[in-house]
């Protein structure tokens, strides 16, 4: 039974024959990618406006899931309170992205020739996909939202949901301490 | 000299030794610090932008509060407990580290504007509480430096990571 260092030792083993280092590399070369090492702020500004918008996504994550779990927003509808934190949590994800990338193409090996970092991209992909199926549900059918407040079903996908986005915030941690 | 002493004395105890020492202890107690504090910043601003009179306008202060508040100071607590956990496996590091004291200089400053609405802006909150137009100002600019402090607090975080090599005690 490997571990999961072995594991994600393999994953790095194969991403390095992949045209992913070629990528990293020639990104590294590229005029942004040497003005960005060169600075030393850069990276800790790009850090610090990527965990803000954390903030401002899964602080709206937890009030739309904290409503639906029936543990506080009783004051407002389970649509009111979509209506409300939805928004923010679209506009974070974009400057998530923004960011995202200027980190890659100030670090690029360590990003893209990172399993970590790969783990990580695809719970976001699950979690976005996540995001607009739970969207557009309460738009089609937002009568059964009101209602299903208390199921058994909607609690376990809402804890389920935030252990997702936590599960994200911990591998972008990890990506500092994969072994590259 | 003193203090030295009692900085170099928290790194040799149990605990400091402990996450200084294990290979996953440090990031994987840093990953719940991280999410901790998202919560804290993401949960104060929602309700810090309701006192601004940007979003959630018909909802009311107090409800704002309430549905805030609990789980701010929940995430605190839990942020609190990291942090100690992260400082005492190299204390006498981050006590030379200019921006780790700066990062407590903001908390701190956090903590006596938040103190300061509590104790005495929030008394009028029943005039208010409904009527974005009508939040008194002293309310607002208590609003925009909780924001102003958080952000401060994140960004002296995040600077603590990259020039920890840098100052020796």
């Amino acid at each position: 039974m490997p571990s999961l260092s072995d594991i994600l030792f393999s994953f790095t083993e194969w991403l390095r024959t992949t045209p992913l280092v070629d990528f990293a590399i020639w990104i590294s070369n590229t005029r942004l990618s040497l003005t960005i090492g060169t600075h030393f702020w850069v990276i800790p500004i790009l850090q610090t406006v990527h965990i803000l918008s954390i903030a401002a996504s899964f602080g709206s994550i937890l009030m739309i899931n904290f409503r639906l779990l029936g543990l506080n927003g009783s004051t407002r509808t389970v649509v009111q309170t979509v209506d409300r934190y939805q928004p923010w949590i679209w506009w974070a994800l974009l400057l998530l992205v923004v960011t995202g990338l200027g980190m890659i193409v100030g670090e690029p090996v360590r990003e893209l020739i990172n399993p970590v970092f790969w783990i990580k991209m695809v719970l976001v992909v699950v979690a976005v996909l996540v995001s607009l199926g739970f969207q557009g549900s309460v738009r089609r059918d937002a009568a059964r939202w009101e209602a299903a407040g208390g199921a058994m079903a909607v609690k376990l996908g809402s804890v389920g949901i935030i252990l997702l986005w936590c599960a994200i915030m911990v591998a972008g941690r990890w990506i500092a301490y994969a072994p590259v | 000299m003193m203090l030295g002493t009692v900085w170099k004395g928290l790194e040799s105890s149990a605990v400091g030794s402990f996450v200084a020492g294990s290979s996953w202890a440090f990031p994987t107690i840093e990953c719940i610090h991280v999410i901790a504090l998202v919560t804290v910043v993401g949960s104060i601003a929602v309700m810090d932008l309701r006192l601004l009179g940007m979003t959630s306008r018909a909802c009311s202060v107090t409800a704002t509060s309430r549905d805030t508040l609990p789980f701010t100071w929940g995430a605190f607590v839990l942020a609190v407990i990291t942090g100690l956990l992260l400082f005492v496996s190299k204390a006498s590091v981050y006590m030379v580290n200019p921006w780790f004291l700066l990062k407590m200089g903001a908390l701190a400053l956090a903590g006596a504007n938040m103190a300061v609405f509590h104790l005495t802006t929030w008394h009028g909150v029943a005039t208010w509480d409904a009527n974005p137009a009508a939040t008194p100002r002293a309310a607002k600019i208590s609003a925009a430096l909780s924001l102003l402090f958080w952000v401060c607090v994140v960004f002296f975080g995040r600077a603590i990571g990259f020039t920890l090599g840098i100052y020796e005690p």
